[in-house]
């Protein structure tokens, strides 16, 4: 996988360094931003509330 | 005589055999130097590019649980630091610009929204810098924005149980440190016109040596509260299903008037850390309370 998408980054070295960090940036923003804050309330470690 | 040279000789022996093997060793290593200058290309079958794959797919999978861990316990701590002070922001322009206060005459109503913050509480023990803005509701979306009130519960200074929860683990974690409490910790509730003390009730344990604890100035005004508060105590750790913490009158169930009624505070978090299996309770009672006035602030307030 990884191998497959650094064969496929256009362009010179520097370039293709580049490429990666924004790429994995990208991924690391949708996690934090859209993914993580939809999962968590999924999640049931922490409520904190009781029924009233 | 015989038997030392007898010794001697299986030594010589072992040294030649020793250079033997040092010889073929370096022949060895000459013919792994010439495999890595001519590598055989390795069989790029199907089956290893599937395990290549999932060992990927693995790690990745571990790199993003980090992530979200880091997320949980330090992102979400950011989100909610700005939410806290945007609610807390609300709430002083609101204090600063509705006058009821000033009229003595007037009763003092909340305006209470989902989300808004509506009144202040301090832990003195936690240090000066532990205040939240306590927002209307227990909704996941006013708990992060800071500790929330129990909708329907009392209000602060009220007879009843004015119940609180918040997180206790990311999102600001108001309620992280709430195991510490001791009895007769202060926990301060500012609202718009006045100051309430609260004071952490008597421990389980605690009830029968309390005249001895009572010399501690701190403790003065705290005492067990008899009957139907006999269950009350200062902690309980319960079961996330017992709503009865939060009710009036903890675990009583029978109706008590409102003018017999302690004014309790209530706050509730998870419990144990990072779970939800059952539900940390702290219960306090009210001590004391002072009107607001400009440059005043309680002295409970400078207990460490």
């Amino acid at each position: 996988m990884y191998p497959w998408i650094w064969r496929h980054l256009p362009g010179p070295l520097p370039v293709r360094i580049l490429e990666a960090v924004v790429l994995v940036a990208g991924v690391v923003a949708l996690l934090m931003f859209v993914v993580f804050p939809w999962a968590e309330p999924k999640l049931p470690f922490n409520n904190v509330t009781t029924p009233q | 005589m015989d038997p030392p040279t007898e010794v001697i000789a299986p030594v010589d022996d072992y040294d030649d055999e020793y250079e033997d093997y040092d010889d073929e060793y370096y022949e060895d290593d000459d013919y792994y130097d010439d495999e890595d200058e001519q590598p055989a290309p390795p069989p790029d079958s199907t089956a290893r590019k599937t395990v290549r794959t999932i060992g990927e797919l693995l790690i990745t999978a571990g790199l993003v649980i980090l992530l979200f861990v880091v997320y949980e316990v330090y992102v979400t701590d950011l989100i909610s630091a700005g939410k806290q002070d945007d609610a807390t922001q609300a709430l002083d322009d609101q204090w600063s610009s509705n006058t009821v206060a000033t009229d003595p005459q007037r009763e003092v109503k909340y305006d209470l929204l989902d989300g808004q913050a509506f009144a202040k509480m301090y832990i003195p023990v936690f240090g000066p810098d532990y205040k939240f803005s306590v927002v209307e509701g227990t909704t996941d979306k006013d708990l992060e924005i800071g500790p929330g009130h129990y909708k329907g519960t009392a209000l602060p200074g009220e007879p009843g149980n004015f119940s609180v929860a918040g997180h206790r683990v990311g999102k600001g974690a108001p309620f992280n440190d709430l195991d510490l409490l001791n009895s007769c910790d202060a926990i301060v509730v500012e609202t718009q016109t006045q100051w309430f003390v609260y004071r952490v009730l008597p421990m389980a344990g605690e009830a029968a040596g309390w005249a001895e604890k009572q010399a501690n100035p701190k403790c003065a005004k705290v005492s067990p509260l008899g009957a139907p508060y006999d269950k009350t105590v200062g902690q309980e750790i319960v079961l996330p299903t017992q709503g009865e913490v939060i009710s009036q009158v903890p675990h009583f169930t029978g109706e008590v008037p409102a003018a017999q009624q302690a004014a309790l505070m209530t706050l509730t978090t998870c419990h144990p850390r990072f779970s939800d299996r059952q539900r940390l309770i702290v219960h306090a009672v009210l001590t004391m309370s002072y009107p607001k006035a400009p440059d005043f602030v309680p002295e409970e307030m400078k207990e460490s």
